[in-house]
């Protein structure tokens, strides 16, 4: 593959580390390149031509640029820590051992199969797959047009790179270390601000590592040197290098993405927020692309890349390059490769003349320029052979293997545009640029369009000084340099040439947008600049449009005879450049992903063999101590409910302290049960709405005292109770007197259910009366069991004879413990969330969320007669009048039993007369279950008028089979209560 | 980001340890039985939505805990005035 008509290194020159060399392999061939090299630089010295395919043609392309403006060179690369499944290679630092891999083309990028899909170009236009694949029928298509489409290879294997998100507040924050952004820190350096300067790369320096520059005489180099060393004095100066400022938010925060690097490859990410009083944006400029035909042939790459490839890694892209240009910088290339010994043996200018200065310098090394020219045509498939050069009487061919484009200059304003900044259209300098920048930013040098390094030094020194005196430091006045070294000079943009088939002329290298595309979408009336993007797909690739979106809006405003600036760009939005979802989520994963809440008495549950899962609370679903599986499990601890006695652990329940005055008036204000009325010693049961009157959470409101109660919202509703509780009384009734404290993790519950219950509870030996005349079903008491403090409720969520035990929570594990120790003869089963739920299923208590949803109101649920007698008003209460609530088409709360068949949560009840699927449908299965109380399986349902239709039978659409279901009552069990109040 | 400096802690918060409650100033009615339905839908669900300055109340949530009221522009997010719950806005503009 190596062959010296493609790149090669350069005998000497660059910043590279000679002395250290670093293998690599691409495609499986093991390649080397040095310590400083990027993976795009070592790929081309290594004589790599055609890097990937393109997305729609799969025509060969090569690099066409060195950082992340390239559309083309996108690989997939493993390093010692972690795997990248697509990314530039101008984004890639070279490690020891690292390995990339195509991921475009098949079997490989030098001979792809599908290219053929070139011969179909003409019917592969803008917007074809809206229109050609039509007929017959698009599905047709479809799949073999998403197996041709994307790239990228994903890998399962777990990143070793070290995560870590990072807060920061600075004075200062710096974007770009090249000359502007390093002079505007050096200038606000030791002057007690806080700075922060970042930088993509892994040197600072920007451009001045391979512009030729002289500062003061000496090489820029030494500058930058001495200019970081100075700010490395500053304490008050951080230096993030590797590091991409990805998106700008109100009040200047950012969002940074810092790599950290050592010789094996990416080790650790960081993903900082950062906020900062002041900006400065000294994101510099990239060059832009010219149109041509046969434009995207590998070997023609961007201006400014070719020389940093000389300047900074010491790479030539080619042996005979020719240059291509619209402005000064293209004589900059020419000198340059002359330089670097490269043969030049044209360079074309569209304009009549370049600047004196510079024409003069590229002849000087022996470089013939051409006026008036353009390029007509390439030639060479796999890599450029020779270009076509028209002038105003001659065409000549000129044999090279590579030609060096620069189109003009696009300053990188994109985060300006995360603001809302609309960038303006600067006709002398032909560029975008921001004219009103967002509160406390400066944009300086390059990103500000300045295409003199003096100038953009004077920028950065005024607003050093400007952010100085806005934050009222005294600041010394930086020392003028002199400066050494050429301008870019002036432009006059030709977008399209006069000569050329249109059809070949690339817009979008990446997206396979042609010049014809865009001919079309203007002919269709795809005319606003964002129609343009999404009818051609111009600036959608990866490259998100940095080297085609001005071409291409240039384009299509002079054949829409607009300017360019009533056409306009599209809009920036974050990220500036791909960041990968796990880089967000960073070590938000697995365990980490929220702190796990472990019931008080843990311990004791694993100890019995609870199988833990995340309700919320890491709670056991069952007993591995009761049963071989689940279903034996479950079953053998509802018995045991129903039979003798279980215990379970309800530590979870919220528990919301409510005291004052006004305790029992402030409650009565959110349930729909009058809490006002409440004694002490006594509980009720009610639902709480939101003021659409759709239920917010049900449980029990305990009185302890006159004014003392106890809330008991739903687990997983116990902060949002307390919140909406505080919300009330701080916001809407801050009169009354009342006090809100949530105390759910200071007391553990223990429910101890069955008809044994009150003789487990003996045990206890409590030291008040519960004899049943004495402690009553709804009832609560406060004293001592097992000798630790206590409060007792009987409640009962299964039906049975129940008391839920409330204990301080250090002593969970213990009264766990005494319950099942003392319970010999009784034999107590340690009870788990799934018998829990099957029992007050066959009791036909609602389960908040499950029985419930987003529409259910109390009305639904069967509490309309509470409703009815609340005379005073509640939050809700005057929702339930409304029409919505009144509805005779409400979904309501009903039982079901099946007549053969498994009912399922979920199933869904087909309409009246409707026997198979699909048809509509009139409400679902909430909860079910086997019951083996009743040996049926049976289940909660919300359905259309399920009040009136209890007794009918209907049929369910449950898991792929129909079944056949009756409407009953919701309770299953014990309808008489007999035995919660025994 | 959203910045606020909370009236009674009078500790910076981000809007990430903070929570939004709305609009501010929406008043219950003492008797919402006699509201027409119009009027009560309208408490419900109504809300101004400017493009200019906001009056809103959010919660000090992961510091005091506290409810307090702020004039926010939708567009720029600048924060013109941060008040307790108990205090009037100096207000120009009446919501």
């Amino acid at each position: 593959m190596t062959s010296a008509k493609h790149g090669y290194r350069l005998a000497a020159g660059g910043v590279i580390d000679r002395q250290r060399a670093v293998s690599f392999s691409y495609n499986g061939d093991h390649l080397r390149g040095y310590a400083g090299d990027t993976l795009a630089s070592a790929l081309i010295a290594n004589g790599v031509g055609v890097i990937g395919r393109s997305f729609k043609y799969h025509r060969p392309r090569g690099f066409y640029g060195t950082g992340m403006e390239d559309p083309n060179s996108m690989l997939a690369v493993r390093d010692a820590y972690g795997f990248e499944p697509a990314i530039r290679a101008g984004q890639v630092r070279l490690s020891e051992g690292l390995e990339a891999c195509s991921v475009t083309g098949w079997p490989s990028p030098e001979f792809d199969v599908a290219a053929i899909a070139q011969l179909a170009s003409n019917v592969l236009g803008a917007g074809f797959y809206y229109k050609t694949m039509m007929w017959p029928n698009w599905r047709l298509f479809e799949p073999f047009i998403r197996r041709s489409t994307g790239f990228g290879r994903l890998d399962s294997a777990i990143s070793r790179r070290e995560m870590h998100h990072r807060h920061e507040v600075a004075d200062v924050l710096v974007i770009g270390g090249g000359p502007a952004g390093l002079t505007a820190a050096r200038q606000l350096a030791h002057s007690g601000l806080k700075i922060v300067l970042v930088d993509d790369q892994p040197r600072l320096g920007g451009a001045l590592l391979w512009e030729a520059v002289s500062f003061d005489g000496v090489p820029a180099s030494e500058w930058v040197d001495r200019t970081v060393d100075a700010l490395k004095a500053d304490a008050n100066v951080t230096i993030l290098t590797s590091t991409m400022a990805t998106a700008a938010y109100e009040d200047n925060a950012f969002t940074l993405v810092e790599q950290r690097a050592d010789e094996h490859g990416v080790r650790a990410e960081h993903h900082w927020k950062l906020r900062a009083a002041n900006v400065v944006l000294a994101t510099g400029m990239v060059d832009r692309p010219l149109l041509f035909a046969d434009n995207d042939r590998p070997g023609i790459m961007l201006g400014s890349s070719v020389r940093r490839l000389i300047g900074e890694f010491g790479v030539a892209p080619a042996d005979r390059l020719t240059v291509y240009t619209n402005n000064d910088s293209g004589y900059l290339t020419a000198i340059a490769a002359r330089k670097a010994g490269i043969d030049v043996p044209v360079l074309v200018d569209t304009r009549p003349q370049g600047q004196a200065i510079h024409a003069a310098a590229a002849e000087q090394s022996g470089v013939r320029c051409v006026f008036d020219s353009q390029i007509e045509g390439t030639s060479g498939y796999k890599h450029l052979k020779a270009v076509t050069v028209r002038g105003s009487s001659t065409v000549e061919s000129i044999r090279c293997s590579g030609l060096a484009v620069s189109g003009g200059w696009t300053p990188l304003i994109q985060l300006a545009g995360h603001r809302g900044v609309k960038p303006v259209y600067q006709e002398r300098e032909s560029m975008f640029v921001v004219r009103a920048a967002p509160p406390g930013w400066h944009v300086i040098g390059g990103a500000a369009g300045s295409l003199h390094l003096t100038t953009t030094l004077a920028q950065a020194r005024a607003a050093a000084s400007a952010i100085g005196s806005d934050r009222g430091v005294p600041m010394e006045q930086g020392a003028d340099v002199s400066v050494d070294c050429m301008s870019y000079g002036s432009i006059s943009p030709q977008w399209i040439p006069d000569c050329g088939a249109r059809s070949r002329m690339w817009v979008d290298f990446q997206n396979d947008v042609k010049v014809s595309d865009l001919d079309l979408a203007a002919r269709e009336n795809y005319v606003s600049v964002e129609h343009l993007k999404r009818y051609t797909t111009l600036g959608m690739g990866t490259d998100q449009g940095r080297t085609s979106n001005i071409n291409g809006l240039a384009v299509m405003a002079g054949l829409t005879d607009r300017t360019i600036n009533a056409v306009g760009t599209t809009t920036f939005r974050p990220p500036y450049s791909a960041v990968r979802m796990g880089t967000i989520a960073n070590r938000r994963d697995g365990d980490l992903h929220q702190p796990r809440r472990y019931l008080p008495a843990h311990a004791i549950h694993e100890k019995l063999g609870g199988v833990l899962e995340d309700f919320g609370w890491e709670r056991p679903d069952w007993y591995r101590s009761n049963g071989a599986d689940r279903e034996s499990a479950v079953e053998a601890e509802m018995v045991a409910v129903r039979n003798h006695v279980g215990v379970f652990d309800g530590s979870s329940l919220g528990k919301i302290e409510v005291t004052g005055p006004d305790a029992g008036l402030f409650l009565s204000r959110f349930y729909v049960s009058n809490m006002a009325t409440l004694k002490p010693g006594g509980v009720r049961y009610s639902v709480m709405l939101k003021e659409d009157g759709v239920i917010f959470d049900d449980g029990v409101v305990a009185c302890l005292g006159p004014n003392h109660f106890l809330a008991g919202p739903t687990s997983g509703n116990a902060e949002a109770v307390a919140g909406w509780f505080e919300q009330w009384r701080q916001t809407e009734w801050p009169t009354m007197r009342v006090a809100v404290a949530p105390v759910t993790a200071n007391w553990a519950s223990i429910a101890i259910a069955g008809p044994c219950a009150r003789d487990l509870l003996a045990r206890l030996e409590p030291d008040f009366d519960i004899s049943p005349e004495v402690f009553r079903h709804m009832q609560v008491r406060e004293g001592h069991v097992a000798g630790v403090p206590a409060r007792v409720a009987r409640v009962s969520f299964t039906g049975e004879l129940q008391y839920e035990v409330s204990v301080p929570s250090r002593y969970a594990a213990s009264l766990l413990n005494t319950l099942l120790e003392r319970g010999s003869g009784l034999t107590p089963r340690a009870v788990g969330m799934e018998a829990w739920l099957r029992l007050r299923l066959e009791k036909g208590y609602i389960h908040l969320g499950s029985d419930t949803n987003g529409r259910t109101t109390p009305l639904d649920i069967g509490m309309g007669g509470i409703v009815a007698k609340r005379k005073d008003d509640f939050l809700g209460k005057r929702s339930l009048s409304l029409a919505f609530a009144t509805s005779e088409e409400r979904e309501q709360l009903v039982g079901v039993e099946a007549i053969g068949g498994t009912l399922q949560a979920g199933g869904r009840i087909l309409a009246s007369g409707h026997e198979r699927t699909p048809c509509p449908s009139e409400g679902y299965i909430t909860s079910a279950c086997f019951s083996p109380s009743l040996g049926k399986s049976i289940g909660l349902a919300l359905v259309v008028r399920g009040n009136e239709r209890k007794g009918e039978t209907v049929s369910v659409f449950s898991d792929g089979s129909i079944i056949r279901c009756r409407l009953t009552s919701p309770t299953f069990y014990d309808a008489e209560n007999k035995r919660l109040n025994t | 980001m959203i910045v606020i400096r909370c009236p009674y802690c009078n500790e910076q918060r981000t809007e990430e340890e903070l929570s939004y409650g709305g609009e501010a100033n929406i008043v219950r009615a003492i008797e919402p039985d006699t509201l027409s339905d119009t009027e009560w839908t309208d408490y419900l669900f109504m809300r101004n939505n400017p493009k200019g300055l906001l009056q809103e109340q959010w919660c000090c949530a992961a510091g005091c805990g506290q409810w307090f009221k702020i004039e926010r522009h939708t567009v720029t997010h600048e924060i013109t005035e941060v008040i307790r719950f108990d205090q009037q806005f100096s207000c120009k503009k009446d919501s």
